[in-house]
């Protein structure tokens, strides 16, 4: 079976260190607006506000991707779609959650058709809070990111493989119409 | 038993006896069959060059049958392959109806090329020519009613080749009094202007008709897609190569001083060369398989014309090579073609999808064969490739060379088509059970795939006797080595350097893909795909099938709407409309022909003075 | 056999160059792009970190064991047609193969490995891809058709199949091809900007509109290995073509300085284009690209 800890109390072997060094400047994105945040992501890719600087760039599939952005709001149905497209991902892989709907429901707290806390469905490495939050926000957003792979703390994808059975439940117990294959690493 | 004789005995006489033991005893069929064109195969290779074997007079014909350098490359294309189908159709064919008739057609077929091939007058090669003819249409037609049709055209194109021999032969007979080809090598320059040209031409309308030259083609793609699927890997493997061999000999030994003959070979060139383009780009766009690859081979076929009649000795090594290599992959093609048809029973590339983890030893020698037949090295497709391209620049044919290439890069095109929508692309429920084949029909697609590879590797055992054969057509060779071929500016390829770098990089590549992250590599099927966090349902076969060339098609614009098949459609039917026109005197009604026997004795009577001299 | 290791050493030198040079261009190019675009872009060395990135990939996916050998494939070819261009004249560590080999073996070397990706493009089952390598396979008949041209011109002119000997024909600054012969320059020039794939060729890779079209179901040490053999192979192409129109070099700085002049035409031509349809760019490729291509072999023929 796989183990991937990196236990943080150990020191830090020479290849950890190269390897995320090269995956904090080198971040891609999957290009895929989920809610209404999304219309915040052009600006910061473009010209005026140039997040290529930092090495993030826009990745097309999931296969190629590192970072799933969920731009604001979550309603049920795209959920299952983003669950589906965090499994296709390959580790490490690292969740944004953009926007205080993913903190706690945000505007749309009340709604019968989104969720509240992303927390509980998929492993959220940073926030960024706002509504919608401006583009220097959106790259503060991902150095801080960038710092948090460098310390060697950007290990989401081992919290959601150790936890998966909880994060299954909480997941069923909102999609009803659960008709996904079954991952097994 | 070394001899002429017994490898024509042998053929019909087997040809005979399975049509007797399929009646009798069913079992030992298949077995005398093999038995017996392994037997010939054997006296083939043996058999002394340079050597009349048979030679008797038929009334005042001198019948006369040898063999030659030339004529045993041909005899072991035609042996070998004729083994190999008859060891596929041992399990393909198990189970059909009407076997007895199979094998005999088979084995008659047989025999009629090894008379070719082994003939050495004119009247004998006729003979055989229509021998193999009638046999290969009895085949053509076997599976059903509706290949009749397309039966029907074949031979209707093979009989206008033939006439057009016969009427050759006839015309050199009157001019020189024989048809041994000893006398007419020696005696053709002799003949009038008219006679020379005239038969020359003929003879090329001959045998272009068997080797598929436009405009004689259009028999080839209906007749390759209906005949059974073992048979067809002999009908374009070494059927249509007989056409090539007399080109060979017509282009060659019939030598003449007059300069029309390099008029003769430029045009030739230039029809082989559009033949090879347009059946290309014909290819591209078929749906069911057996078309496709009936394209494939009319378009190899013009390689190989434009192989003899650029004339240079690598042009006709190249064009040799290819013989040989043409059989091998085309039957490696049509037999995996067979295999999927035999577990699937549809050849239709839009239906059968995703067969690769089922099949594999068939995807692997297809895959050999694909690769084969674009020219990728390092198999031996590039080295006959390489060799026409070296040739033609050498001879300053810079616009044929264009064309040549034009039509091989297209052939990347249906190759591509052909093994992605068989073996590639997502797998179907409805295939969901198919095996692999049985032995006797892997065995001679992964042989004939090893084939393809150890030419690559060691062109030079191939170039021994193509050498020899070239030499009896009387141009001088190419200087080669076991693995380094040369060209006349002292350019050199040397294979074993391309082998080795192939073969270093690629293991290395593989063995770190493989070790990288050993355990953390998953294997998914190809319903986990990026289709937007959608999970495609089982009956949802998502594989692009559909006019899978469209933008390639737009692109070409009206070049392929003119059909040489149209105008032949057109003639046919114009000529049914004028032959309509003697149901007037022809009425098949008796008393019609009643009355016209008494006008006519009425008439004798009436002018017996004008028509016989006497008064009745 | 006796070793030569001064051969040896140039094998083993020549891979690691090319990777360092491609991966360079590569991120000189992303820096260009982004100056056009009047931003400032990603540092040179960031294509570099790409690759790293990529490689470091904790876990991959495939679909099959072809996918899994088709990157093999790609680099392979890279490789081996890299080892038979020669990469600096008249040195004999780095001219590794080229005398054992020739131009014609160079024109199937480079389409070998397109088509090992293309088988495992194939088996992953998606219809993007598929359809991203339908596009590909059309539009390579377009552009290698000025390209053989303009090479049998350049040939036919000079007798010879080797590279070797086009490289030792252009000993002075005027006996370059780029000056003998300018309608094969031309003409392979054009042909450039289809194989190098950047705009208005660029529909195979395309990223809004084919999913990214073959690569779309390649991740982790795959795509890695894709990129890196992309870069060895934009180096080979690019010393190709000095050492066919511009006299090669006779060190690395030249050749650095020749390459990158080459390799600016289809950038700076790239980063102002649109994307051409498919049927488009063939027909874009057999109208005045091959009709240079045919003045070409005309001049030569006279």
């Amino acid at each position: 079976m796989i183990t991937p800890n990196i236990d943080e109390k150990d020191k830090r072997r020479i290849r950890d260190i190269v390897q995320d060094f090269a995956r904090k400047h080198s971040l891609w994105v999957l290009a895929y607006g989920t809610g209404c945040g999304a219309i915040e992501i052009p600006p910061t890719m473009t010209s005026r506000y140039d997040a290529e600087r930092f090495g993030i760039r826009g990745a097309a599939t999931p296969r190629q991707a590192d970072v799933l952005l969920i731009t604001g709001y979550l309603s049920t149905k795209t959920l299952k779609r983003v669950i589906r497209t965090y499994e296709q991902m390959q580790d490490p892989k690292y969740v944004i959650g953009f926007g205080s709907c993913t903190i706690n429901g945000g505007m749309y707290w009340d709604s019968y058709n989104t969720i509240n806390a992303l927390d509980r469905y998929l492993p959220v490495d940073v926030y960024i809070n706002g509504c919608m939050p401006r583009p220097e926000a959106v790259i503060q957003g991902f150095i801080k990111l960038q710092n948090l792979i460098a310390e060697g703390k950007g290990n989401g994808a081992d919290k959601y493989k150790e936890n998966l059975e909880w994060y299954r439940e909480n997941q069923k117990k909102i999609i009803h119409n659960w008709e996904m294959p079954d991952y097994n690493w | 038993m070394i001899s002429i004789t017994g490898i024509l005995g042998i053929t019909f006489g087997a040809a005979l006896l399975t049509f007797l033991l399929h009646h009798l005893v069913p079992k030992l069929r298949n077995i005398v069959a093999i038995l017996a064109i392994g037997a010939t195969g054997y006296i083939a290779w043996q058999l002394p060059i340079d050597s009349y074997l048979l030679h008797f007079t038929v009334g005042s014909f001198d019948i006369v049958l040898g063999n030659s350098a030339y004529s045993q490359l041909f005899a072991i294309l035609v042996a070998v392959l004729g083994l190999f189908a008859l060891i596929y159709s041992h399990d393909f064919m198990a189970g059909k109806e009407r076997l007895g008739y199979y094998y005999m057609n088979f084995l008659i077929s047989l025999g009629g090329m090894y008379g070719i091939v082994y003939s050495q007058d004119l009247i004998s090669l006729f003979f055989f020519w229509e021998i193999m003819t009638w046999s290969s249409f009895m085949l053509v037609i076997y599976c059903c009613k509706d290949a009749q049709k397309v039966g029907l055209k074949y031979f209707v194109f093979s009989a206008i080749g033939a006439y057009a021999i016969l009427i050759a032969l006839v015309l050199i007979y009157s001019s020189l009094g024989s048809v041994t080809f000893i006398k007419v090598f020696t005696g053709f320059s002799s003949m009038s202007f008219g006679v020379q040209l005239s038969s020359i031409i003929l003879l090329l309308v001959g045998f272009g008709v068997k080797a598929a030259i436009m405009p004689l083609h259009v028999w080839a793609p209906a007749a390759y897609s209906r005949s059974p699927l073992a048979f067809t890997a002999v009908f374009s493997g070494a059927l249509s190569k007989m056409g090539v061999f007399g080109i060979g000999i017509v282009l060659f030994k019939f030598t003449s001083e007059s300069g029309y003959f390099s008029y003769v070979q430029t045009t030739l060139a230039w029809i082989g060369a559009l033949t090879a383009l347009l059946a290309t780009l014909y290819a591209v766009f078929q749906t069911d398989a057996r078309k496709l690859l009936a394209y494939s081979s009319v378009s190899q076929l013009g390689y190989i014309i434009v192989g003899l009649a650029v004339g240079t000795p690598m042009s006709i090594t190249a064009a040799l090579f290819l013989v040989i290599l043409h059989g091998a992959f085309k039957a490696i093609l049509f037999f995996a073609t067979g295999a999927v048809y035999y577990r699937t029973g549809s050849t239709d590339m839009n239906e059968v999808t995703g067969l690769i983890r089922k099949m594999p030893f068939t995807f692997f020698s297809a895959l050999l064969g694909i690769i084969a037949v674009s020219g990728v090295p390092p198999l031996g497709g590039f080295i006959s490739k390489w060799l026409l391209y070296e040739s033609l620049i050498e001879n300053n044919n810079y616009f044929l060379i264009i064309v040549v290439f034009a039509a091989s890069t297209a052939a990347f095109l249906y190759l591509y088509r052909f093994i992605f929508s068989f073996w590639l692309g997502q797998e179907e429920k409805e295939f969901v059970d198919v095996k692999e084949v049985p032995w006797t029909m892997k065995g001679p697609m992964v042989i004939l795939a090893l084939f393809t590879l150890v030419t690559g590797l060691y062109p030079g055992l191939l170039l021994a006797p193509i050498s020899k054969a070239v030499a009896y057509l009387g141009v001088s060779g190419v200087s080669y080595e076991t693995s380094v071929l040369f060209n006349s500016w002292g350019n050199k390829i040397d294979m074993n350097n391309v082998i080795a770098m192939i073969t270093v990089v690629f293991v290395s590549a593989f063995i770190f893909l493989s070790i990288k992250n050993r355990k953390r590599t998953r294997y998914v099927t190809t319903k986990d795909i990026h289709t937007s966090g959608e999970i495609p349902k089982e009956n949802e076969n998502l594989t692009y099938k559909l006019d899978f060339y469209k933008p390639f098609e737009r692109a070409l614009g009206n070049l392929l709407k003119p059909s040489v098949d149209k105008i032949y459609n057109r003639i046919a039917s114009n000529l049914e409309q004028a032959f309509d026109h003697l149901r007037y005197i022809y009425t098949g009604n008796g008393q019609t022909y009643a009355m016209y026997v008494v006008v006519f004795l009425v008439i004798l009577i009436l002018f017996s003075e004008l028509i016989f001299g006497v008064k009745l | 056999m006796e070793l030569n290791w001064i051969k040896i050493a140039g094998f083993i030198l020549t891979p690691i160059i090319a990777f360092v040079v491609g991966v360079t261009y590569g991120g000189i190019v992303r820096n260009i792009t982004a100056r056009v675009q009047n931003r400032f872009g990603p540092p040179p060395w960031q294509n570099l970190f790409d690759i790293i990135k990529l490689y470091s990939k904790k876990t991959a996916i495939n679909h099959g064991w072809m996918q899994h050998l088709g990157p093999a494939f790609a680099i392979t070819a890279s490789i081996t047609s890299l080892f038979f261009i020669p990469i600096l004249r008249d040195s004999e560590m780095f001219s590794l193969l080229s005398f054992n080999g020739d131009l014609i073996f160079l024109l199937y070397m480079m389409v070998f490995g397109a088509l090992g990706m293309a088988l495992g493009v194939g088996q992953t089952g998606n219809p993007n891809a598929a359809i991203g390598v339908s596009r590909g396979l059309s539009q390579m008949v377009g552009y290698e058709i000025p390209f053989v041209l303009a090479l049998v011109a350049i040939m036919i002119q000079y007798q010879t199949t080797n590279l070797n000997d086009i490289l030792s024909a252009q000993s002075q600054f005027t006996d370059w091809i780029i000056f003998q012969n300018p309608f094969a320059f031309i003409a392979g020039m054009l042909a450039l900007l289809g194989m190098m794939g950047y705009a208005p060729f660029d529909v195979v890779f395309a990223p809004a509109e084919l999913a990214s079209g073959p690569p779309s179901e390649f991740g982790g040490k795959y795509l890695a290995l894709m990129q890196t053999s992309g870069s060895i192979f934009a180096f080979a192409k690019l010393t190709l073509f000095a050492d066919l129109f511009l006299g090669g070099a006779e060190n690395f700085g030249i050749l650095v300085i020749k390459t990158f002049a080459i390799y600016m035409f289809p950038v700076f031509v790239g980063v102002v284009n649109p994307r051409f349809r498919t049927e488009q760019s063939i027909q874009f490729f057999w109208k005045w690209p091959t009709a240079f291509g045919i003045l070409a072999i005309i001049m030569v023929a006279w």
